[in-house]
């Protein structure tokens, strides 16, 4: 197998941590360094790793690494994506892959021409429960699927996620899309129709906190999705991602996080669950070197960011005109 | 009091055996079309048995008549009670019709007696504690609700139920206790959107609805759902969450091993949750409570009809793929 060179671009999301404890786990990877033009941000990995810093990512990209990993603010995924498939590198983009149709285009047409992969960051895809939940649909044990109610609620994160020049969105977007994901994947069926609703109920902030989301596939399926924020600060862990999927003949429930041992601390200012469930970003990320150093095609692409975050869109769309948006 | 229950089925049942154990009340008379299943009832709950309505009002004379007969027959039998002069306790949903709800709240309301719509999840010791405790502000104010109702298809057993012109859907016969139950707590509804999917063993609904208020509530109805009887509701406020699933909650678990005649032992297993009395015990003292006092009851016979209100809107919206609208802004347009 060849080795990979991997650089990072941006800690904005929290998710890079763990996406660089996956990819420094890796015997093929040499993470070589880290762009961020916040180095408070970074300092921490960037010493302790021994990796080069770099305040503008385009010196990042003059190095002869082969892939990035963005996590940058949402507004950012789109040119970063573009001056790195320019550069010839990779790219694993944290997900939403982006704000609007148009550029989400863009960003796989250029990765396309310039002869790049470039990847969505659906680490949900790797939750255990969820890859056994989906083998036992392949098998026929609930028929056919007729209907999923999912949740992905959370903790509001803050930061850059409610600041609507950087995030693109609330809720709706942060939410719809992991879930989105798994149920275009399960069901492999365009989505026909979305009707949303949304609200800002829980914290005093610019975007959405609040969603639900309603989708109609092409062959037939009905979905509705809480993607909100709706976990409090008391809240034993950050959230959550369910999907109760009803079959001809039967029902599988995923609860993705249930594997959890319950906390009661007197030095904690509340009871914690501690998840002891296999980890997913991990996998993500070796899913993806994997196939950047076999050249062979990346688990989840560009265009599987686009359909989920499409929907997203489509949401605000139908909260804006009140009605249920056709695709 | 003497109260007469008409209907012996399940719920007819459940009715005529709290009847038979509360002080004050009387079960005077059980009332069944089929012969033997009014004499099966009354053995069992110490009363009379009777085939016939009329009959049954001028031999026993009681003062509330409980029905728990199909939907579609509720108006005629309600109507008839309130002609006689009875009060009435009437089983959820009211009627399939707004305009037969109103004819049947407006006649008792002229013949001076009481009518009384049995949304029992009102009356729920787990949803009254989250009623209670949203409403004493624990939670701060409600943003996203999701609630679950999901069971066994009542076709199965029960053929009246398989006519959709007769229960009007799952919508209408079990999630209007969701529908209900939250209206009773977050107040009126201003849009209602609706999806659905049938089958010939299971009819599964998603409705959400968004209040006056703000909030957003999304409710799951499931007839045909291949495990035990199962509801769950999740509030979350600005200040919190309060949650409740039966799945969870069990106080009694029981394990045994069944008869078998293979190498490999079978295991029944059955979860239960035992209270003192049922809510059907409470919902029901609680209606003869407010004939003897006179005060207005925690569910009345309109909020039966607004429960409908908001049923029929969610079957027209799974039928249009459209959220119908309520309020003075768009009451013009639908009515």
């Amino acid at each position: 197998m060849n080795h990979v060179k991997v650089g990072m671009i941006s800690f904005a999301h929290g998710h890079a941590f763990s996406y660089l404890r996956g990819l420094l786990e890796l015997p093929n990877v040499t993470v070589t360094g880290i762009a961020d033009e916040v180095r408070d941000r970074v300092a921490g990995v960037v010493e302790k790793h021994g990796l080069a810093y770099y305040e503008d990512y385009r010196e990042l990209l003059k190095t002869d690494i082969d892939a990035v990993v963005i996590c940058s603010e949402n507004v950012h995924h789109a040119q970063q994506t573009i001056d790195s498939a320019n550069a010839g590198k990779h790219v694993l983009c944290e997900k939403p892959l982006g704000i609007s149709t148009e550029e989400m285009q863009r960003m796989i047409d250029v990765c396309r021409e310039k002869g790049v992969q470039l990847m969505t960051a659906f680490p949900c895809r790797y939750i255990t429960a969820v890859l056994d939940a989906k083998a036992a649909i392949e098998r026929g044990e609930i028929g056919e699927i007729l209907a999923i109610k999912g949740t992905n609620r959370g903790t509001m994160p803050g930061s850059w996620f409610i600041e609507p020049e950087l995030s693109g969105g609330g809720a709706v977007l942060d939410h719809t899309v992991h879930v989105m994901d798994l149920m275009n994947w399960f069901l492999d069926s365009p989505v026909a129709e979305v009707y949303a609703e949304a609200g800002t109920f829980f914290h005093d902030i610019k975007v959405d906190d609040s969603g639900m989301v309603h989708v109609k596939f092409e062959n037939g399926v009905i979905a509705a999705l809480d993607t909100s924020w709706s976990r409090p600060k008391m809240f034993p862990t950050w959230g959550d991602v369910t999907m109760e999927i009803v079959g001809t003949k039967g029902v599988v429930s995923i609860d993705s996080f249930n594997q959890k041992n319950e906390v009661f601390s007197n030095l904690a200012a509340k009871p914690t669950y501690s998840g002891w469930g296999d980890s997913m970003d991990g996998r993500l990320v070796e899913g993806f070197v994997n196939a950047i150093a076999n050249g062979t095609p990346v688990p989840i692409t560009g265009e599987d960011g686009l359909k989920s975050a499409q929907v997203a869109l489509a949401a605000y769309e139908s909260i804006a005109q009140k009605k249920a948006i056709k695709l | 009091m003497k109260v007469a229950v008409i209907g012996c089925g399940g719920m007819g049942r459940t009715h005529a055996s709290d009847y038979a154990k509360m002080p004050g009340a009387e079960l005077a008379a059980v009332v069944d079309f089929m012969e033997e299943a009014a004499k099966s009832a009354a053995e069992a709950y110490g009363t009379q048995a009777y085939t016939d309505f009329d009959q049954m009002l001028d031999e026993v004379d009681p003062d509330v008549v409980d029905i728990c007969l199909p939907t579609y027959l509720h108006k005629e039998y309600v109507i008839r009670a309130a002609n006689r002069g009875k009060h009435v306790i009437c089983e959820k949903p009211i009627a399939p019709t707004k305009e037969d709800a109103q004819e049947m709240i407006d006649v008792c309301r002229k013949q001076g007696v009481r009518l009384f719509v049995a949304h029992v999840v009102r009356f729920f010791p787990n949803y009254l504690d989250i009623s209670r405790k949203v409403e004493s502000g624990a939670i701060g104010k409600v943003g996203v609700v999701n609630a679950k109702r999901r069971g066994g298809h009542p076709g199965r057993t029960r053929p009246w139920y398989n006519d959709r012109a007769k229960t009007g859907s799952v919508i209408m016969d079990l999630m209007i206790h969701d529908i209900d139950f939250l209206r009773g707590m977050l107040g009126e509804v201003s849009s209602v959107y609706a999806m659905s999917r049938l089958t010939e063993h299971m009819e599964y609904t998603l409705v959400t609805l968004r209040f006056e208020q703000g909030a957003i509530a999304n409710i799951e109805g499931f007839w045909g759902y291949p495990g035990s009887f199962t509801t769950a509701i999740e509030v979350a406020g600005s200040e919190g969450i309060i949650r409740f699933d039966s799945e969870t909650t069990s106080t009694v678990k029981i394990r045994k091993i069944a008869e078998t005649e293979g190498a490999a032992p079978v295991v029944v297993s059955a979860d239960r949750s035992p209270t003192l009395h049922d809510p059907y015990y409470y919902e029901l003292e609680h209606f003869l409570s407010c004939i003897r006092t006179g005060e207005e009851a925690r569910v009345t016979a309109e909020d039966g009809l607004k429960a409908i209100e908001i049923c029929l809107a969610a079957v027209e919206s799974a039928e249009t793929g459209q959220p119908v609208t309520f309020g003075s802004d768009s009451k013009a347009g639908r009515e």
